[in-house]
């Protein structure tokens, strides 16, 4: 929002004391942030009101006239092509040197005749966008004046971000910015100037059918309006501020809007027949003053004229009702709807307007007389034989009185750690309107109708206006006790940070982050078709990820463009059964050869992590996830008797995705599974007085013969001295395959006999013999 | 003939310095010790000196050999005891590094300051229910706060949650008070993205509940999280601000940590950089999570890890972090 600091002035008595350009550091410390200050009128120089004194048209020329214009002291031979150039105008003359938007202005010839300045239409003189013509000033203008001195062209323009003002309705007006000013200032709020209106005419017809959606309805009508030109100082005003100039009526209400928050609206009052407030019907259709036709819904108010809509509540306006030239009574509209209606019609309609975004906040319905009143007394300004014909109409159903909230004294002390007198408390809050009563250990306080509709409540908002005052960089800082206990750790954290970090450590792998949702192009490249839950109102991108491992596959093609082998993780969330669940996945990408080594290298992840982070064994057992995993080459991965996750291999569409030709390992863990398995007490193990004895068998076998075979074979050899045995090297040719195999033999009470180990060997070489194996020797 | 075996042992000795090879040596020794030898011709000479130079010359002769041939002796055995090797020991080394997310170590890091102050480490969903992204902190259907944050919602009528606030509701109804909890977070708002702007970003919630806590407690608090993040000292300020479920509500400024607060193009010469909003807990949130906000008080604090991350970095585009491309993210060491 803009601010024009001309204008505060005029509200705050002694206003000459303010430092405008410094205060708005103080102003962002205090209430709101001010995004910039601009100070206008330092690009005009040497511009004064003067008289066209004679006036011909260019020999050559269709458009240039060549014009003689006097301030007074001297007159300038100037050629100027504007149209409305007459004698007798009195107008804007920038002198010889002279500067106007930051141009110099310099004599000069132009085409073919001298030219000693320039007559300045609105916009060259940066007060405006109109260059229809040069500006026209009245023509009881006196001439030879410095046109700064006599227009508000020096100005400071404040721009506060709009968002940091959304808790507070009152500073939607620079009466409301004037009001803190003041108050951080300590300076006195002038109250604002105001017809009284005698009201013994008729009342207007109005009617609202929904109270609950329309706060407060007030309607005025007056006559006999023969002047609708707006006063080039509130022109320049509202130009200023951001807004364009139409015509006095219209500028009237945006300048109420811009002084007070409080939107307006001026029918031409040929056309109203009698007011009503009320919900639109569902589908009906209305075109707005913008000329779009709108669809309506039946939650939209609207203010209709006789049986027809005449205006989207709170909103915009239409067509039908708006101001012509030769509108000469109007009637004025100034009502309060309900914050969240106008909220959700102005979002459904796609229509924020400068109404709409001041409505939303909870405006003061105790505004709505008052800015009828003053803007009463603007209008008869220039029109002073104006005639108001009605009541101030004033439909009400439920007015809003001010709000009584009680502050206890050792609450302010517990939230600010700061001891206010009484004198302070009751200076601070009575500066910005509010009325303190002083008990013994609290203050009962009457907040003013303006802060009363949604930003100030209770007991807390209290204290945040008397320390935003006292100015939140006096508070001192004070240590936090920490006595507090630490709740018991929530641990998630720490493991997800534990696994990352081995996993980046011990087998170099990289960690990434990808989205939430799963990329379109890679479910439809893959012809995949996934349920699940969606994001609304996305076609693309929308689906929530069930597979993190397949969610990565666009991270993983992305990457291979630029190198040939890849391994990534991430830990993340994904969507099953509509639940959240935490992820663990490790993607492994290698050229198609390497597949091998890329599939061991995986199941050797996964077994190391829970060895070395948990001090599990794991086990694998066959099983998969989704259909796009290779059936033959996907386990299961079981701990402690319970699946916590797999370790898979992409098909080949997910391959052909790629669009390379690699081999693909994935690793997914349920990572919720992972933090809630206790993690193997590491017990010490006496280690035996007695050596053990090695003993390493080559177990010949057939070329197709699997070591989950063999194992199944010597799982069920039993002999109490074995300690340990495992498989230490593999051998295959194109006829059989070879599988040493060790076994530790010991005991924890003496050292073994020769009889012994020989009556193991003779054991064993039977039952593997029984198992139709060999053994080499 | 004295100086000429003095000479002759110098020149020895000398030479054998410059040797590292057993056969060197051993040619060396030969040389000065072998039959050949000069120093075997002065012993050989001997018998043709007179008495009293004999006296002189034979044991200092004699003396010379013996201590020649201990320094060829020790020099072998000095050889012999090196490990002989036949390699190029000079090829360079490449060390294969993994990495982690630049987001995982900047949270890690601002965490670990966090628990040293004695917060707990919480965490949360991220398909949140509307109840603790929204109702639960204070902000009712058609609040306009609700504009501040464009919201992903979903068909299962839940939403991506668009801040880590969640984690102060949950945290309240399941520990109770007093509580002192920091969540970091990813966080989703639906917006078009550009170099500053991504749909998915990371926070870290911080909030202290107990009898007594003040305004004053919340500047200690954020003025030492953030001196320990940046490692220097930076002085905070506070400036109203407006949070539906903070109330007061602030928006924190941090001393510009490119000028230290002289002012420079970083800050628009403000000296300050908007660092995040904080504020003292609603009385209405404390209540709707079972806590009297007669008996206590809080405040709560969310700030970005994402721009954290991408200050501390100097990552110019937000996009990178999501990319998932290792070139980028591989440049981010492990402490
Ligand atoms: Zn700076």
């Amino acid at each position: 929002m803009l601010i024009s600091c001309n204008r505060l002035k005029k509200y705050i008595k002694n206003a000459s004391d303010i430092d405008f350009l410094t205060i708005w550091d103080d102003f962002t410390l205090r209430v709101a942030e001010v995004e910039g200050v601009t100070v206008k009128g330092n690009d005009m120089d040497n511009v004064v009101t003067a008289k066209i004194v004679a006036c011909e048209k260019h020999p050559e020329s269709e458009k240039l006239s060549l014009l003689k214009v006097s301030d007074g002291e001297k007159e300038y031979n100037i050629v100027c092509g504007a149209p409305n150039v007459r004698v007798g105008l009195i107008g804007a003359l920038v002198r010889d040197g002279g500067m106007v938007s930051g141009f110099k202005i310099k004599t000069r010839k132009l085409a073919g005749y001298p030219s000693e300045g320039m007559m300045c239409a609105v916009d060259e003189l940066g007060i405006g966008t109109d260059h229809e013509g040069i500006l026209e000033l009245p023509s009881d203008t006196p001439i030879g004046v410095d046109f700064k001195k006599m227009y508000p062209v020096e100005d400071i323009i404040v721009e506060i971000d709009n968002k940091s003002l959304t808790n507070r309705p009152d500073l939607w007006g620079h009466y409301g910015i004037a009001r803190e000013v003041c108050a951080i200032t300590n300076h006195e709020l002038l109250p604002l100037e105001l017809l009284e209106l005698s009201n013994d005419k008729k009342d207007l017809e109005i009617k609202i059918h929904n109270p609950e959606l329309c706060k407060r309805y007030c309607g005025l009508k007056i006559e006999n309006l023969q002047n609708n030109k707006t006063p080039l100082d509130m022109q320049i005003f509202l130009y200023y501020a951001g807004m364009r100039s139409i015509n006095l009526f219209v500028d009237l209400t945006n300048y109420l809007m811009l002084e007070l928050g409080q939107p307006m609206h001026a029918f031409d009052a040929r056309v109203v027949k009698s007011i009503e407030v009320k919900l639109a019907k569902e589908k009906d259709t209305y075109t707005t003053l913008d000329g779009v036709e709108r669809v309506l819904s039946k939650d939209t108010l609207m203010i209709t004229n006789g049986d027809e809509y005449f205006g989207i509540a709170g909103v915009m306006g239409g067509l039908d009702s708006e101001i012509l030239p030769d509108t000469n009574s109007i009637f004025l509209e100034s009502a309060c709807f309900d914050a969240g209606s106008i909220r959700k019609s102005a979002v459904r309609l796609g229509l924020r307007t400068e109404a709409s975004a001041r409505y939303e906040k909870s405006l003061d319905p105790n505004m709505c007389d008052v800015a009828i009143k003053r803007l009463a007394y603007l209008l008869k300004q220039e029109n002073p034989d104006m005639e108001i014909v009605s009541n101030l109409t004033d439909v009400y159903p439920n007015p809003l009185t001010e709000k009584i909230v009680v502050l206890k004294k050792d609450k302010l002390q517990t939230y600010t750690a700061i001891h206010f007198s009484d004198d302070q408390v009751v200076a601070s809050l009575e500066s910005l309107g509010f009325k303190v009563k002083v008990l013994e250990d609290a203050y009962k306080i009457i907040v003013p109708t303006y802060r009363a509709t949604k930003d100030v409540s209770m007991d807390a908002d209290i204290i945040e206006e008397i320390v935003r005052l006292y100015g939140y960089e006096n508070i001192k800082e004070i240590p936090l006790k920490l006595e507090l206990t630490g709740k018991e750790e929530d641990t998630i954290w720490n493991k997800e940070y534990d696994v990352k970090k081995y996993l980046a450590t011990r087998y170099s792998l990289n960690e990434v982050h990808s989205y939430l949702w799963y990329d379109s192009s890679l479910l439809k490249a893959c012809h995949l078709e996934k349920t699940g839950v969606t994001l609304l109102g996305k076609n693309e991108n929308n689906l929530l990820r069930d597979d993190l491992s397949l969610s990565l596959l666009p991270v993983v093609k992305n990457n291979l463009k630029n190198v040939d082998k890849l391994g990534i993780f991430e830990i993340g969330t994904v969507i099953v059964d509509n639940e959240n669940k935490r992820r663990l996945s490790i993607l492994l990408a290698d050229d198609e050869s390497k597949m091998m080594n890329l599939y061991y290298q995986a199941k050797e992840i996964v077994v190391s992590l829970f060895k070395s982070l948990k001090h599990i064994q794991v086990d694998f057992k066959k099983g998969k996830m989704f259909s796009y995993y290779n059936e033959n080459l996907s386990n299961e991965i079981i701990v402690n008797k319970k699946a916590i996750g797999y370790v898979h291999v992409f098909n080949g569409e997910c391959v052909r995705y790629i669009g390379k030709k690699k081999a693909m390992v994935a690793i997914e863990i349920d990572f919720d599974k992972y933090v809630d398995e206790d993690a193997n007490e590491i017990l010490y193990e006496n280690i035996s007085k007695y050596p053990n004895v090695t003993l390493d068998y080559t177990i010949l076998t057939s070329k197709d013969f699997k070591y989950d075979e063999l194992l199944k074979i010597l799982k069920p050899f039993n002999n109490k001295y074995v300690k340990e045995y495992r498989l230490v090297g593999t051998y295959e040719d194109k006829e059989v395959k070879k599988y040493t195999m060790r076994y530790i033999l010991g005991s924890e009470e003496k050292t073994l006999e020769t009889k012994e180990i020989d009556k193991f060997k003779e054991k064993f070489m039977e039952h593997v013999a029984k198992n139709g194996l060999d053994i080499l020797s | 003939m004295k100086e000429k075996v003095f000479d002759l042992k110098n020149k020895a000795l000398e030479e054998l310095k410059t040797l590292s090879k057993e056969a060197d040596v051993l040619n060396c020794k030969a040389k000065y010790l072998g039959k050949k030898s000069e120093l075997n011709e002065f012993l050989g000479s001997l018998k043709e000196l007179a008495v009293d130079e004999k006296k002189i010359m034979g044991p200092l002769l004699n003396q010379t050999k013996k201590e020649l041939e201990e320094a060829f002796s020790h020099k072998l055995e000095e050889i012999n005891n090196q490990i002989s090797y036949d390699f190029d020991e000079t090829l360079p080394i490449y060390v294969e590094t993994g990495s982690m997310h630049p987001i995982t170590l900047v949270t890690k890091e601002m965490t670990d300051i966090m628990k040293k102050m004695g917060f707990t480490v919480v965490s949360g969903p991220e398909m949140e229910e509307e109840y603790y992204n929204f109702e639960a902190l204070n902000i009712p259907k058609d609040h306009p706060a609700r504009d501040m944050q464009d919201t992903y919602y979903l068909s299962n009528g839940k939403l991506l949650r668009t801040h880590t606030s969640p984690n102060q509701v949950r945290a309240m109804q399941k520990y109770g008070a007093p509580l002192k909890v920091c969540a970091p977070g990813r966080v989703f708002r639906n917006e078009d993205m550009d170099a500053n702007h991504d749909t998915t970003f990371f926070q870290i919630e911080g909030m202290v509940i107990d009898k007594g806590i003040s305004i004053s407690n919340l500047i200690y608090v954020m003025r030492s999280l953030l001196s320990e993040t940046f490692k220097k000292d930076v002085k905070v300020r506070l400036r109203p601000g407006f949070f539906p479920f903070t109330e007061p509500s602030f928006e924190l400024d941090c001393s510009c940590l490119i000028c230290g607060g002289k002012g420079c193009p970083t800050c628009k010469n403000s000296g300050w950089l908007e660092f995040c909003g904080c504020g003292m807990v609603h009385p209405n949130v404390l209540r709707e999570s079972g806590i009297d906000p007669e008996e206590y008080t809080g405040f709560a604090f969310g700030f970005g890890v994402t721009r954290i991350a991408m200050m501390k970095y100097k990552i110019s585009d937000i996009r990178v972090l999501n990319s998932g491309d290792v070139r980028s993210l591989q440049e981010f060491e492990i402490e």
